[in-house]
């Protein structure tokens, strides 16, 4: 095992332990917190392959931006609930993962090769129409969620 | 150029996997709508982890679905937020059990 993979075990060891911290924590801004953990470590994996536009959108939207107003609104309600965790659900969620992890080791035969990373650069003009339309449909989901929001009564 | 090896490419996909089941867990169990949004910001986290083979098929692609995928998070944030403000103002709580309706009963 070389250095490379070392700091992405490690990184994705450190990842999967803040997702089990969601999962314990009975409160709510610490669960949200463990949460954007998560993604920075994520972030951190794709930075080891020196995907640094990728390391941005992760940093800022998922985190700066998505985790933020979830730390925000955890915050908020920021109430003491009993899990229902039913051990029922343990056990295959375990047998899920190990068949996974049997079929990711068995299954990668060969290695990959990033070529090309210059292209996020072109991604403006190559998928222009895709990004006018998710803009578009971003919004209308924004204004029918006001809509929505101021809609109901109290 | 960066070559990504067998075992890297499996320690990703695995780690990718168990932060989905973990997510998968902690949206069964959740019992109010704040936990529920978190679980589904982790599935997009383990989704944004399994895209990176893709990479090296087709980085294009590939930037094209991590753009996708956060404004589908993103989407689904304002989405979710609402039905929190929404079910907060009518039963006065964010529990699940609060909501009365739904389910696949004819």
């Amino acid at each position: 095992m070389n250095i490379e993979t070392l700091i992405i075990a490690v990184a994705g060891v450190f990842a999967v332990a803040s997702s089990i911290g969601v999962l314990l924590t009975k409160d709510n801004f610490y669960a949200a917190l463990y949460m954007s953990v998560t993604m920075l470590f994520v972030a951190a994996i794709y930075a080891a392959f020196n995907l640094q536009p990728v390391v941005v959108i992760v940093a800022l939207i998922f985190v700066g931006a998505v985790g933020i107003v979830t730390v925000a609104v955890a915050a908020t309600y920021r109430a003491r609930v009993s899990r229902q965790v039913s051990l029922f659900w343990t056990l295959p969620v375990i047998i899920v993962f190990g068949i996974l992890a049997y079929a990711y080791y068995g299954l990668a035969v060969e290695n990959l090769e990033i070529t090309n990373q210059g292209v996020f650069s072109a991604l403006p003009t190559d998928y222009f129409f895709v990004v006018v339309f998710l803009f578009s449909l971003v919004v209308v989901m924004m204004l029918s969620a006001v809509k929505l929001a101021r809609g109901v009564d109290l | 150029m960066i070559d990504v090896g067998v075992s890297q490419l499996s320690v990703i996909l695995t780690v990718s996997g168990a932060i989905l089941l973990i997510a998968y867990l902690t949206a069964v169990s959740s019992k109010d709508l704040i936990r529920l949004l978190i679980s589904l910001e982790l599935m997009f986290a383990a989704v944004f982890l399994a895209i990176l083979p893709l990479f090296s098929i087709n980085p294009s692609m590939a930037y094209a679905v991590a753009i996708v995928t956060a404004f589908t998070s993103s989407g689904e944030l304002l989405v979710l937020i609402t039905a929190i403000i929404m079910l907060d103002r009518r039963k006065r709580g964010i529990e699940v059990e609060k909501v009365a309706v739904g389910g696949d009963s004819i």
